[in-house]
């Protein structure tokens, strides 16, 4: 195990490097909570709605987990969660628009879920002490979200034409930003490699590709084929694009906050 | 949909016995593992388990809803 990292040892860079790496995990969360949030009305059955929305409060609850982890690293987590325009979030690109039907929620709950579960599990094997001792019940919570991930979609790969044909395109579309954001090796994905935080994107991507590769070639997506989608924007921390602004407005509880006098 | 009833037990304490609290219907038994979780989370279950209601064998009714005979979806 690493050297539990010394947060003041970090020079500037490794600084930026490690809010980058808090901010995308923890802006990841919060939008796939709020696709999760999407679907609470309108899944197949009632226990599938209760399911998500259950879902759902698991993402946030772990987005502000990571999000409290940025005063360790000089920022105030009510800023960034309440004032931030949609541009600033650094959340994987997968997840910028709803999904227009169940078998885009269960490609997304497969892909990219596991995806940000992968980037976690590199973040709690790394020598950020928080990470360490936060994140594994995390992903013990995740054990779930994988596990009804799996079924629906083995359930829809075997279903009708229609079913698959959405699911592999769903599947298709989902995989370019995903790889993107979790095998990131530009100067700050580096930098928190060398410091012993997290894993190489390139490590990670292969533990996604093993874990989805049964899966996806159920409809005919060969995941090794998969490639990540260009546009890369290192400043930004994601590819292009931003979430919906919508999404954003719901996430910052615009309208209800108004409410509030101070 | 071929959903199938799924009864849920579950206990507190390691010490405790099992209760039913409830059921779920689900396409399958993975699913129906996480419903059950999901859908009965209002304590912190030391274990809980699902079964498909026509796995259970009623011993002295031949009515009722763990008979086999209703709540099946298929």
């Amino acid at each position: 195990m690493n050297e539990p990292l010394e947060i003041r040892d970090l020079d500037g860079t490794g600084m930026s490097a490690l809010r980058r790496l808090i901010l995308t995990l923890a802006d990841s969360k919060r939008m796939m909570g709020i696709r999760y949030s999407d679907w609470l009305l309108g899944a197949p059955s009632i226990e599938a709605g209760i399911a998500v929305s259950a879902m759902a409060q698991d993402e946030w609850g772990h987005a502000r987990l990571l999000y409290a982890m940025l005063k360790d690293v000089g920022l105030d987590p009510l800023e960034v969660e309440h004032e931030r325009p949609g541009e600033d979030y650094a959340s994987v690109g997968a997840l910028d628009e709803p999904f227009d039907h169940w078998a885009g929620l269960v490609a997304a709950m497969t892909v990219v879920d596991e995806a940000i579960s992968v980037a976690l599990l590199g973040f709690s094997r790394g020598s950020y002490e928080a990470a360490r001792t936060r994140v594994p019940k995390m992903l013990a919570e995740e054990e779930f979200h994988a596990s009804l991930a799996k079924a629906w979609y083995r359930r829809l790969a075997d279903s009708s034409h229609k079913a698959r044909t959405l699911l592999h395109d769903s599947t298709e579309c989902l995989l370019p930003p995903v790889l993107a954001w979790l095998g990131a090796d530009d100067a700050s994905a580096r930098a928190m490699v060398v410091s012993g935080v997290t894993e190489s994107g390139e490590s990670m991507t292969e533990v996604l590709r093993e874990r989805l590769r049964d899966l996806t070639a159920l409809v005919e997506v060969n995941i090794d084929r998969a490639q990540p989608n260009s546009g890369w924007d290192e400043d930004r921390a994601r590819g292009p694009g931003r979430p919906d602004e919508e999404a954003i407005e719901r996430v910052r509880g615009d309208r209800n906050r108004a409410l509030l006098v101070e | 949909m071929l959903e199938r009833v799924y009864d849920v037990f579950a206990r507190k304490h390691r010490g405790d016995q099992l209760a039913h609290i409830g059921y779920v219907d689900a396409l399958d038994d993975e699913m129906a593992r996480v419903y059950a979780w999901k859908t009965y989370d209002e304590e912190h279950w030391f274990e809980m388990c699902v079964i498909r209601r026509t796995a259970i064998i009623p011993v002295n009714r031949q009515d009722g809803p763990f008979t086999g005979l209703t709540g099946e979806g298929e």
